[in-house]
């Protein structure tokens, strides 16, 4: 569904993906491990357009989105879930998970398709059933990140990517999270999920990468890579030869 | 007395509605690009010295001046966004910096402006009638009490739009977060276009209605945007509304003060009144937190 092929990105002409290439097939998922600094976020981001690319093509269903900007591909239907959550913390549940919905609104049935949306997110986190009218920014990183999750659900994404969803979050939360990623999976959903926790992460994907300074230094199914000399190298932050 | 109050409260709601319309323009702007908008008050000097060209020099119908007066604001608004706003916020320059460029923006309108109209006090025509008429024991005029409903009206319109519709909640987003608002695929610096053209829009029409009271010169835009940005502080700089009402506070207790004391130190005694204000609630009077990036 969507490739990075070497990709040659960073900030301010400095370089933070040296090359990368990753396949990502519908309806799977498929994680990227690596320790902090390895240049995960910075995927991520470059498949948000964000991050300028130097060289290489971002191919979205086959087509070119290299040159799309931040919007252009939110309403392709690639979204993300941003590192720390993000939340509009002014706002309400319910303002936040409007303003995931951007994507879709303004179109003839869109007020159906809000409400199936959020009968859908709401089904998914009951608990935020209690929160709607809450201000976002008063409740708990957990229940935070639930209302993360749901705005970018919120848009109906083709490609849904999370950005250190475990981020300070108690090991049950992220448990949790986890279970619902499964469950998103078997409705349809491909995902992207780049997280530094790389055992829980690969255990969920069907397909994982690791990272260590702005490479991909190895690649296989999730299951495999848990063990791999590369993966404990790139926590350990030798360069693998 | 009572007589005397209540046309101190007349003169200090019109003085009131004109700091309250600047108020919420500077906080239409603050609200989705968390920047201090120095060259508002230019805005109404605009609105003011284009009534004097079209309506006085052109000898236009009201109507067509109207217009032609408001493309010129939309104008002005457009060379402040594409001129200042958009090349320092792809530098990623911190507000306060784009704050000192539209401060520069200002004093560009300023001098273009006195080539234009030099520096004498001009005469600005009303739209509407400046005669006298009675409601209950108050004198007023046609231009004032349109001054009133027109403050009326654009802050019940900024409050529909804000809080009522989708745009608005785009808009409060951006304001909130910009880059996450972008996530959303929201574009933000249309939003922030908007709220340039919105509130020039509002200022401009500010201009025109208080040109025939108070008179229109070139330089009577930095007091205004000291005014308003009073008035904004006063109230909360978060929410509109709370910078409409912090406007209308301050005129009434300016137009309070000139009456009851001397004008001499009506000025000295507000900016005290609003150190004491800010001391206890540095959030302004009705501001809340919505005020706070992220």
């Amino acid at each position: 569904m969507l490739r990075l092929e070497t990709i040659v990105a960073g900030y301010n002409k400095s370089i933070a993906l040296d090359g990368v290439s990753i396949d990502i097939p519908a309806g799977t998922i498929v994680s990227v491990v690596g320790a902090n600094g390895a240049g995960k976020s910075t995927i991520v981001n470059t498949i948000s357009r964000l991050v300028s690319t130097y060289s290489g093509t971002i191919r979205f269903d086959g087509r070119d989105i290299t040159g799309s900007k931040p919007a252009e591909v939110v309403e392709l239907g690639i979204v993300q879930v941003p590192e720390g959550r993000q939340l509009f913390a002014p706002l309400t549940v319910e303002e936040n998970l409007r303003l995931g919905f951007h994507r879709l609104a303004g179109k003839p049935d869109s007020a159906q398709k809000y409400r199936e949306r959020l009968d859908y997110v709401l089904d998914l986190f009951p608990i935020m059933k209690q929160r709607i009218g809450q201000r976002a920014g008063t409740m708990s990183g957990g229940e935070q990140q639930m209302v993360a999750v749901s705005r970018a659900l919120m848009a109906e994404p083709k490609l849904l990517m999370l950005d250190e969803p475990s981020l300070g979050l108690a090991p049950m939360i992220v448990d949790q999270i986890f279970d619902i990623l499964a469950k998103l999976r078997k409705d349809g959903l491909t995902i992207l999920l780049v997280e530094q926790h790389a055992d829980e992460a690969l255990a969920l994907a069907d397909y994982g990468y690791v990272m260590a300074v702005g490479k991909v230094r190895a690649e296989g199914p999730g299951n495999d890579l848990r063990d791999t000399p590369a993966l404990h190298q790139s926590y350990l932050g030798k360069v693998v030869a | 007395m009572l007589m005397k109050l209540s046309y101190l409260l007349l003169a200090g709601l019109t003085n009131g509605s004109v700091y309250g319309l600047i108020g919420l323009s500077l906080s239409i702007i603050y609200g989705s690009s968390r920047v201090i908008n120095f060259a508002q008050g230019e805005f109404v000097m605009l609105g003011a010295m284009s009534a004097v060209l079209f309506m006085v020099t052109l000898a236009l119908p009201w109507p067509v001046a109207m217009l032609a007066m408001l493309a010129v604001v939309v104008i002005a608004a457009l060379a402040l966004d594409y001129g200042v706003y958009r090349p320092l916020i792809r530098r990623k320059a911190a507000p306060l910096t784009i704050m000192i460029g539209t401060l520069a923006g200002a004093i560009i309108v300023y001098g273009l402006a006195f080539l234009i109209w030099g520096p004498d006090q001009r005469y600005v025509p009303p739209v509407l009638s400046l005669e006298p008429i009675r409601i209950g024991f108050l004198i007023t005029n046609p231009q004032q009490i349109s001054l009133i409903v027109i403050f009326v009206v654009f802050l019940l319109a900024t409050w529909y739009i804000l809080y009522r519709t989708r745009f608005g909640l785009s808009v409060r987003a951006t304001g909130v977060n910009p880059r996450v608002a972008l996530l959303m695929g929201i574009r933000s610096e249309r939003i922030v276009q908007f709220s340039f053209i919105f509130s020039a829009f509002i200022s401009g029409v500010a201009g025109m209605m208080v040109g025939p009271l108070l008179g229109g010169h070139v330089g009577m835009g930095l007091l205004l945007t000291v005014k308003g940005f009073m008035a904004a502080i006063l109230g909360g700089l978060g929410s509109p509304f709370a910078a409409a009402a912090g406007g209308l506070a301050i005129g009434m207790m300016e137009a309070l003060m000139a009456g009851f004391g001397t004008s001499l130190y009506a000025e000295p005694a507000i900016f005290v009144l609003i150190l004491l204000v800010l001391i206890v609630r540095p959030y302004g009077l009705l501001g809340d937190y919505e005020a706070e990036r992220r």
